[in-house]
């Protein structure tokens, strides 16, 4: 270990946890993975068994929903040391092989799901042919990027989203452009898997890229992107801001005209890059409640309280290290079954395919779909 | 235990939209991301693992243009010592065979026990130049390598047969064996990790540090002369499905079921 024992205990700031257990208490994790924070916590305070990271599986397990460190009464970051020591394992070069596949793939592809760089906007060629997308790389120009995102320009089911969401913004009257095959990985993920240097030429690259267009507006669907490109992109340069926050804006102005009618009941799942993690939760409720003839239910587990869906942290790109105890996407499922919903609305790529997934494996096809806000929105425009 | 590993840095085509270019006799890779050879990942990690248990040194060649340096640096950054790099315009177009004659003679003036080559690789395929560098330096080899148990002096080596074979041969040291990929897990190797190496030196030889004549490499001392590069025509049988993935997926079942691929 190249770290020593104290400068680890100093690095992450460790010397004021008093084993309380609060982070282990909330985190959403722990009901199903060996993953004990607060031991975590007090084995690096004491130096214990840092030597065997590597035998740690269950290191992989975290979500970084970040549940510890907003609960933490000491104001101390437990989630940051589980990164921390991801990063040693990563600079060890010993970690899962599909995480080092998802790293590789943004190495080269500039995303972790592989998709190459020349094929990235090949989505937009399906829009339908009213949606004009500016693009910044071909020299147009507009207030907002729209910061479209790895799993939006890769996966088809959030492809979807993405076109909802374009023509939610044509509707709005949101002038913004794409930053065509020159847009990046955001590096959210990249960060909290532990690869600090990629993350460093991720921002620089992404950065200098807006920088060279004269963004200073960014828009972007990905509460994961959203996250990083606000709090931890270089500070006070951008303005950013998620899809629902705009839309909701738009719709305060009076320029989205939500008229048809949507007969359904519906209720909401936090993502928790958007919710616990940068209290975006009135928006995606605002624009939900709008859409005439909708019924919108609470769930009880709601805003700081959502139960985290496994798909942050790099969970996307790795299975949890025991297969004991149920998905919490699952779960989440049936608390929405429970409340007799018959969309389960979020408001992040993530959010829905994890959701998704949980609502085939749950057997509930037949009485639930998993929707974004913008394609329930989309709904009620037409 | 000191072991030369041959690497080689290769274009990444899974996924991405192929063509030839102008020549007529390669692809165009001006689109295209390189990496280091696959097989040859196992075999700098098996290389890697060695040292780590028995001591030595780990050396890594490339023949290649000054690019092939990504590669090498990743190899040091995994745990490689030293790098050489093998670059001339001469020998440009060699076949398997005259990589191998370049490979033999800057092998010669290193210290051995053992070589690793990948079993292949990803771009042309040949799997020959690992058999062949063994076959000039008059070192026994095994090729198709995915287990290796060290004995004193000698290897107990498995290879990779057909339909789930496996031989397992003794060979004597200093040998050449060709490993096959699913030998280890690569490790992976971070932007830091590149970043500590970028200033180490990587030595770099011509055809005439090793005393090569220009017929003896490249194309005029090759066997094999590429004509002609083409993509498969697509065949008649062939149909290409339209439509959102659950579509084409319906598609895809209802034609396997009715070609009799689904019982």
């Amino acid at each position: 270990m190249e770290l020593s024992e104290q400068t680890f205990a100093q690095k992450f700031d460790l010397y004021g946890c008093f084993q309380c257990g609060k982070c282990t208490g909330g985190c959403p994790v722990s009901l199903k993975s060996k993953l004990n924070i607060r031991r975590l916590m007090i084995e690096a305070i004491l130096g214990r068994n840092l030597d065997r990271l590597g035998e740690r599986e269950e290191l992989w397990d975290c979500t970084t929903c970040k549940t510890c460190t907003i609960r933490c009464p000491r104001g101390l970051k437990p989630m940051d040391l589980v990164i921390g020591m991801r990063g040693m394992l990563v600079e060890e070069g010993h970690i899962p092989k599909t995480i080092i596949e998802a790293m590789e793939n943004t190495y080269k592809h500039r995303n972790p799901w592989g998709k190459p760089k020349n094929k990235r906007t090949e989505w937009t060629k399906t829009l339908p042919e009213d949606v004009k997308v500016k693009n910044f790389s071909e020299g147009d120009r507009a207030e907002f990027l729209y910061f479209a995102g790895c799993t939006a320009s890769s996966d088809p089911r959030i492809q979807e989203v993405a076109k909802a969401l374009l023509f939610s913004f044509q509707q709005g009257e949101v002038d913004f452009g794409i930053l065509g095959n020159e847009e990046q990985c955001c590096g959210n993920e990249i960060r909290r898997m532990g690869e600090a240097g990629l993350f460093e030429e991720l921002v620089e690259g992404n950065v200098n890229r807006f920088e060279s267009y004269q963004i200073e507006r960014i828009v972007t669907m990905c509460p994961h992107g959203f996250n990083v490109l606000k709090n931890e992109y270089p500070q006070g340069r951008f303005d950013v801001l998620h899809t629902t926050q705009l839309l909701a804006k738009r719709l305060e102005e009076g320029k989205l005209s939500l008229k048809k009618e949507v007969k359904k009941v519906v209720t909401y799942h936090d993502p928790c890059f958007l919710g616990k993690q940068n209290s975006v939760f009135d928006e995606p409720r605002i624009l939900l409640k709008a859409i005439p003839g909708l019924t919108f239910k609470e769930m009880d587990r709601s805003r700081e309280r959502s139960l985290c869906c496994e798909g942050g942290g790099g969970r996307m790109w790795v299975e949890a290290s025991s297969d004991t105890g149920q998905r919490l996407a699952e779960i989440r499922v049936n608390d929405a079954v429970e409340l007799d919903a018959e969309i389960l609305v979020t408001a992040c790529p993530f959010c829905i395919l994890t959701l998704e997934d949980a609502v085939k494996t749950s057997g509930h096809e037949d009485r639930l779909r998993v929707m974004d806000v913008t394609e329930l929105l989309v709904e009620a425009i037409e | 235990m000191n072991i030369i590993v041959c690497i080689k840095r290769v274009p990444e085509t899974t996924d991405a939209d192929i063509s030839i270019d102008k020549s007529g006799k390669d692809i165009d890779k001006s689109s295209l991301v390189f990496d280091l050879n696959e097989w040859d990942s196992y075999a700098i990690e098996e290389a890697i693992l060695l040292k780590e248990k028995l001591g030595g040194t780990v050396t890594v060649i490339s023949m290649g243009g000054e690019e092939s340096n990504e590669s090498l640096r990743k190899c040091l950054a995994m745990g490689a010592d030293d790098a050489i790099r093998l670059t001339d315009p001469a020998f440009n177009g060699s076949d398997g065979f005259a990589t191998a004659r370049v490979l033999a003679e800057a092998v010669r003036k290193i210290p051995y026990d053992l070589i690793l080559t990948g079993t292949q690789a990803e771009d042309d395929g040949y799997g020959q130049v690992g058999v062949v560098l063994a076959e000039l330096l008059g070192i026994p080899h095994a090729a198709v390598v995915n287990r290796i148990e060290v004995q004193d002096k000698r290897l107990k080596v498995h290879r990779e047969l057909e339909g789930g074979l496996e031989e397992v041969v003794e060979i004597d040291l200093p040998a050449l064996l060709t490993i096959q990929t699913g030998i280890n897990e690569p490790r992976y190797v971070s932007i830091m990790g590149i970043r500590k190496v970028a200033k180490k030196e990587i030595k770099s030889f011509g055809a005439p540090e090793l005393n090569l004549k220009a017929d003896e490499v490249g194309l005029s001392g090759s066997d094999i002369r590429l004509e002609k590069v083409f993509l498969p025509p697509v065949g008649e049988a062939a149909e290409i499905l339209e439509g959102k993935p659950e579509e084409i997926a319906l598609k895809v079942s209802e034609i396997l079921r009715d070609k009799g691929g689904l019982s």
